[in-house]
C-alpha cells in the first residue's frame, strides 16, 4: 500500500487557550515552537498550567525546545469526502525534544509514507492555520 | 497480614444488553434492580442498606437514595476516578465498614450507552486548552491515544500483535462456554491479524464490547459475613494510588519511559501487595480490567506476574489461560463477555472464589481486580475466601 498521511483541515477548529498557554500560542504565531521551563529549577512543564510539578515555582521561560524525533504514533483511517472516495490516513504522532527532556507535543505528522515512518525519526514543526492561530503539525525531515 | 475487616456477601446484576438496547430503562432503574438483587443475595432487606459506594461514572447519589426509597444512608462516597476506580470502590467500601460508618454497603456501577458512545466521548467534549493538542493530532478516543503507548512497548520489546491476539482469542475461549457473553465464537490467530486496523497497531477486535447493564455487590464486616446466606468474599485489601506522570492516563503523554509503556499499574500493584502483605505468587486468579486487549499484557508487567517487557512472550506461553500460570478474566472479561466497567470482573471473582464459577479455576483462594487503565488515582483489590 501507498499510503501517505494527509494534513487535516484546521479552518474551522477554534483554539482554546488560557493565559498559560497563550505563549505558545502567540510564538507559533511567528512559526516558533517554545515550550515553558522552570525559571528556578529548569524544569520543562506540559501541558502549560501554573506551577513547576518538580520545585513549584511560577515563572517560567518560553524557550525553543530543540531537534524533535519521533516517540510513537498512530494511523488512523479517516472517511473519504464522499463514500466512495478512498479513506484518508490520519498519524497522530507524539515527538520528544532533544533539549527539553521530560516532556513530549503530540500534533499530526503529515506528507509521510505511513508505512515506512519509524520511532525515533527526525521531524520538524509546520505551522498551519486555524480558525484563530496557526497550529504546529510535524512533517519527517528530509 | 491482618485479618479482612469486611467481605461482598452479596452479588446482583440486570441482564446485559448490546450497547443503546437497555433503552427506555433508565439508570437509576438498572442499578436499581441490580442493588435489589444483590441485597436478596445477601438475605438483606433493602431497608437495612445504609451505605453506598460507588467510583466517578456521573451517578446522582440523591436521585438513587430517592429511586430506592432508602431512608438512613450514612455513608455515599465516590472514589475519585473513573473506571480506574473501580477496585476502590471496594476499598471504600471496606473503609466504611471499618470505620462503624454503615453496616450494609453496596457498591455499585453501571453503564448504558444510549446516543453516546463511551470510546468516542472525548471528542464531543467542550475544547479546553490541553485537549486542544488531542483533537490537532485526531485523538477521539481512548483506544487511539492507547495505540501510541503501545506500539512503544512494541518498539521497546519486541512484543508481537500475536500477543494481543492470544489476549483475545483466550477471552474468546472464556466465554464460550457462558451463555450470556457476547462474543462466544472460537477465534483463529489468522483471523485476528486479518482483523482491520482502527488505530494502528490497534486493531477491531483489540478494542472491548460496548454493553448496558448494571451490577451491585454488598459489603458487611467480616463478622456479620460469617454467619451469610452466601459463602463470604473476603476484602484482603485493596489500594488507590494517584501519580502525576499517569494523570490524564493514556492522553498524558509524559510519563517516564517505563510508564509509558505500561498499563499504569506499577505503583498501585507495590502498594497492593505491600498493604496486603502478598504477591503475584500468591494470587489464584486475576480479573484484569480489558478494554483493550494490550492493557492486560502490560498490566500482568505492572501486577509482577512477569518481568517488565516480557508480557508478550508470557502470554503467548499460554499463561492466562484456565490451567495457566494465572488465569486471567475466565468469564471472557470486557473483550468477550460484557462491559459494565469493570463490575463483571468483580462479579466474576465472588463467583470464583465462591467456587460457583461456570469456568471454575479449581481450587481458587485468592483473586486480584485491578481497576482501568484510566485517570489516575489507579486502584487494585485482592478477593480471597478466606479472611
Amino acid at each position: 500500500m501507498n499510503r501517505v498521511s494527509t494534513l487535516p483541515d484546521f479552518s474551522r477548529l477554534e483554539v482554546a487557550m488560557d493565559q498559560w498557554s497563550a505563549p505558545f500560542w502567540q510564538a507559533g504565531g511567528e512559526h516558533r515552537l517554545v515550550m515553558p521551563r522552570c525559571t528556578a529549577c529548569a524544569t520543562f512543564r506540559w501541558p502549560p498550567g501554573p506551577f513547576c510539578p518538580t520545585c513549584r515555582a511560577k515563572a517560567v521561560a518560553w524557550v525553543p525546545p530543540g531537534a524533535a524525533r519521533i516517540h510513537s504514533f498512530t494511523i488512523l483511517a479517516q472517511p473519504g469526502a464522499d463514500k466512495d472516495a478512498p479513506p484518508q490516513w490520519r498519524m497522530p504522532t507524539l515527538v520528544e525534544f532533544a533539549d527539553a527532556p521530560g516532556v513530549r507535543l503530540v500534533s499530526v505528522l503529515i506528507d509521510a509514507p505511513c508505512d515506512a515512518v519509524a520511532i525515533g525519526d527526525p521531524v520538524e514543526i509546520v505551522w498551519q492555520p486555524a480558525a484563530n492561530a496557526l497550529v504546529p503539525v510535524f512533517r519527517l525531515r528530509g | 497480614m491482618a485479618k479482612a475487616a469486611a467481605a461482598i456477601t452479596g452479588i446482583g446484576s440486570t441482564p446485559i444488553w448490546f450497547r443503546g438496547e437497555s433503552a427506555p430503562r433508565t439508570m437509576p432503574e438498572l442499578i436499581g434492580e441490580a442493588v435489589m438483587a444483590a441485597v436478596a443475595d445477601a438475605g438483606l432487606a433493602l431497608d437495612e442498606v445504609d451505605g453506598l459506594a460507588f467510583f466517578a461514572f456521573g451517578f446522582d447519589t440523591a436521585l438513587l437514595i430517592e429511586t430506592l426509597g432508602l431512608r438512613a444512608v450514612t455513608f455515599a462516597h465516590c472514589v475519585s476516578s473513573f473506571g480506574s476506580g473501580l477496585a476502590g470502590m471496594l476499598d471504600l467500601a471496606a473503609m466504611g465498614i471499618e470505620s462503624g460508618r454503615a453496616r450494609n454497603i453496596v457498591c455499585i456501577g453501571g453503564t448504558q450507552q444510549i446516543g453516546r458512545r463511551l470510546g468516542q466521548a472525548i471528542g464531543s467534549f467542550a475544547a479546553t486548552p490541553d485537549n486542544i493538542f488531542h483533537r490537532i493530532a485526531g485523538l477521539g478516543g481512548p483506544g487511539q491515544a492507547l495505540a501510541l503507548q503501545v506500539r512503544r512497548h512494541m518498539h521497546r520489546f519486541g512484543t508481537r500483535r500475536e500477543a494481543f491476539g492470544e489476549v483475545v482469542i483466550a477471552s474468546r475461549a472464556h466465554a464460550a462456554t457462558r451463555a450470556r457473553a457476547f462474543r462466544r465464537t472460537p477465534l483463529a490467530m489468522d483471523e485476528y491479524l486479518a482483523s482491520p486496523m482502527l488505530a494502528d497497531p490497534l486493531c477491531r477486535l483489540d478494542f472491548c464490547l460496548e454493553t448496558d447493564g448494571a451490577l451491585a455487590f454488598v459489603v458487611q464486616s467480616a463478622e456479620r459475613a460469617r454467619d451469610a446466606r452466601q459463602s463470604p468474599v473476603y476484602i484482603l485489601g485493596g489500594a488507590q494510588v494517584g501519580t502525576a506522570d499517569w494523570g490524564r492516563a493514556f492522553f498524558g503523554f509524559q510519563q517516564d519511559e517505563d510508564a509509558f509503556a505500561s498499563a499504569g499499574g506499577g505503583p498501585v500493584a507495590r502498594r497492593l501487595y505491600e498493604r496486603c502483605g502478598l504477591g503475584p505468587a500468591d494470587i489464584d486468579v486475576a480479573l484484569i480490567y480489558d478494554h483493550f486487549s494490550p492493557l492486560v499484557v502490560m498490566a500482568l508487567e505492572d501486577f509482577g506476574f512477569c518481568a517488565r517487557g516480557e508480557g508478550g512472550p508470557f502470554v503467548e506461553s499460554g499463561a492466562i489461560r484456565l490451567g495457566g500460570a494465572i488465569p486471567v478474566n475466565p468469564h471472557g472479561g470486557h473483550l468477550s463477555d460484557a462491559y459494565v466497567v469493570g463490575m463483571t470482573h468483580i462479579h466474576e471473582a465472588v463467583e470464583q472464589l465462591r467456587g460457583v464459577a461456570v469456568n471454575q479455576v479449581a481450587g481458587a483462594r485468592t483473586a486480584l481486580v485491578t481497576g482501568g487503565p484510566a485517570p489516575t488515582p489507579m486502584t487494585a483489590a485482592i478477593l480471597g475466601n478466606q479472611p
